[in-house]
């Protein structure tokens, strides 16, 4: 039969390039065990040479992981939260509403998707400054939840657009104001607010270039992704504590993506069908 | 995402067409209007702060000799635009990211599709766990990827040379990072290996787009697996394919943890990106050069751009002699 044929050629390649695939998380995960002799002469084995959680007390403790860590999740929560927020209640007027400027906007916002957000960080540096936010984290939550979000918004438009206008004149014909419409339709939109939390959870988790430049000279209030440069010294790395402090900072991850993996692909080809 | 949305406005749209799933947009009236405004309000604040007010500053910045601090009052006219414009190390960076993101985005997006195609088979096995592989890079910061590279590739005891080496390959280390052309490669690897994921969940979300009975037809008239995915799905996901190009272009030439940590814009400063370049200008070296890289930013944004829509419009006409020929 084919179906068999097709799994046995294909399900052996896909474990091998599988496996090189992850070989760089594995060597991590295995290096934050390693001595750094062990790990010098190591090579490309994934054996620790030793069992134990020196790397990990090295990194939590005293290169200051705790507080990076927290950083981290309060600047991915909230920058998440604020990107929801903001895109989900534009997306919705747009695509439910006519007024004046409405298609200006539109035809604005999908000009702008293709700006390239690392080239206008100066003025965004100099305007929280002005603010008075600069080294604080609001500062950085506003950075980050600031620049981004056109794509969400074309991503909430389309698929508020596509919601059946029955819906909207059976809750006009119950008497639902504009609030009471919109929070009856918002939990229909579910799989885009997977998509919009996932994204944006994943890329303010990890996001480097903000905090790098919104903290400089800052430390206590790095996230975990600038933090961990902390390990590069003036002339050698601190690499087992490296390896720890990264498997410190993908681990929540990693079961944040399995544990929502199956409404992400539904979300996004969703959203997309718009 | 779809090509319904991101279309110009004056095309008429398919819900005008069909009712069933769609409707008409309301006038606003009365208490509505202001509700209108309290919704838009979040979004427009950040987006006038933080998109439309850079942009308008960055353009006036780039006409001051400024380090940022202290008063913007030494107008320099196009000075910084004549500087950029003869710095060879810019160019130098324009080449640099082109060729990157040109390499990065023709070996990415035909993987991808081919790897996104092959998990939404319906006879393959164990797809939830190839999925979570190939995305699995996509969770660890960028910068972090090229740190663990950086060890990984590096001639001592890095894992490819010591594997290299065990297996009589080759006999003295190699050092990836020492040449210009194989520390770009390597960047450009690194960076298919790190996004390949999101690029993948892209194309799967196009694939499930592909109405079912379009497959169902063709198995009645009995074609190949071959001749459905040449015939039905590659033509059916190209309005998404096109968006899918453009962001891909353009994630690509925005390219920069990858570079601090991976090469440092190394060896010397062969393998400088744009952002990396900017970056240095306007907050690696002392003296701050805020209006340089301004300007930098500017022209190279405009290069970006005319990148881009020089390559929407290519599209654009492929699409229209395709169509004028009827193939």
């Amino acid at each position: 039969m084919r179906i068999s044929k097709g799994n046995l050629i294909a399900i052996p390649v896909l474990i091998v390039v599988g496996l090189l695939w992850i070989y760089p998380f594995l060597w991590t995960i295995s290096a934050a065990f390693k001595t750094q002799g062990g790990l010098f002469s190591g090579g490309a084995s994934l054996l620790p040479d030793q069992l134990n959680f020196d790397n990990f007390v090295r990194a939590w403790v005293n290169a200051g992981f705790s507080q990076y860590f927290v950083n981290t999740v309060i600047y991915a929560v909230a920058s998440t939260a604020i990107e929801l927020v903001k895109s989900a209640l534009c997306g919705y007027v747009l695509a439910r509403y006519d007024f004046p400027g409405r298609t200006f906007l539109h035809r604005m916002i999908i000009a702008t998707l293709f700006i390239p957000v690392a080239s206008i960080i100066i003025p965004q540096f100099v305007l929280v400054d002005q603010l008075g936010l600069l080294n604080t984290r609001a500062g950085v939550i506003l950075a980050m939840s600031g620049a981004a979000g056109a794509l969400y918004v074309l991503l909430f438009i389309g698929f508020f657009s596509g919601v059946p206008s029955d819906l909207f004149d059976a809750a006009k014909l119950d008497g639902a104001g504009f609030l009471r419409t919109f929070w009856l339709i918002l939990p229909l939109a579910k799989p885009v607010i997977a998509v919009v939390v996932i994204f944006q959870f994943v890329s303010n988790w990890n996001e480097f270039n903000i905090p790098l430049v919104f903290t400089l000279g800052q430390p206590e209030l790095q996230n975990l992704a600038v933090g961990m440069l902390s390990f590069r010294g003036e002339h050698s790395v601190d690499w087992t504590g490296f390896a720890a402090g990264m498997t410190i900072s993908f681990a929540p991850m990693l079961l944040v993506f399995l544990f929502f993996q199956s409404y992400f692909v539904r979300g996004l080809a969703g959203a997309v069908k718009g | 995402m779809s090509i319904e949305t991101v279309a110009p406005p004056k095309r008429p749209r398919r819900r005008d067409r069909a009712p069933e799933d769609g409707n008409v947009r309301e006038r606003a009236k009365g208490f509505d209007k202001i509700w209108i405004l309290v919704f838009l309000a979040p979004f427009l604040l950040l987006y006038l702060g933080f998109t439309l007010w850079p942009l308008v500053a960055t353009v006036w910045y780039s006409f001051f000799d400024w380090s940022g601090f202290g008063p913007l009052d030494e107008w320099v006219g196009t000075e910084n635009y004549v500087s950029v414009l003869n710095d060879d190390l810019f160019w130098f960076a324009v080449l640099n990211t082109v060729i990157f993101a040109v390499l990065n985005t023709a070996i990415k997006l035909p993987l991808s599709l081919f790897v996104a195609v092959l998990l939404t088979r319906k006879w393959l096995r164990g797809k939830k766990v190839f999925r979570t592989v190939f995305f699995a890079p996509l969770i660890i910061p960028v910068a972090m990827a090229g740190l663990v590279f950086t060890y990984l590739l590096n001639p001592s005891n890095g894992a490819l040379n010591s594997l290299l080496r065990d297996l009589g390959i080759i006999e003295e280390s190699v050092d990836v990072f020492a040449g210009r052309w194989s520390a770009l490669i390597v960047l450009v690897l690194v960076s298919i290996w790190q996004i390949f994921g999101q690029y993948m969940i892209y194309w799967m979300a196009a694939l499930q787009n592909v109405p079912e009975e379009l497959y169902e037809a063709a198995d009645i008239d009995g074609a190949s697996a071959w001749q459905k995915l040449t015939m039905i799905t590659l033509p059916m996901i190209r309005p998404v394919a096109v968006i899918i190009v453009l962001l891909a272009l353009i994630n690509a030439m925005h390219v920069f943890g990858l570079v601090v940590t991976l090469t440092g814009g190394g060896p010397g400063t062969s393998t400088y990106v744009v952002s990396y370049f900017i970056y240095q200008e306007a907050f690696g070296t002392v003296p701050f050069e805020y209006g340089y890289a301004s300007a930098a930013a500017l022209l190279f944004s405009v290069i970006a751009f005319i990148m881009v829509t020089s390559q929407g419009a290519f599209v654009r006409k492929a699409n229209r002699l395709r169509k004028e020929y009827g193939v």
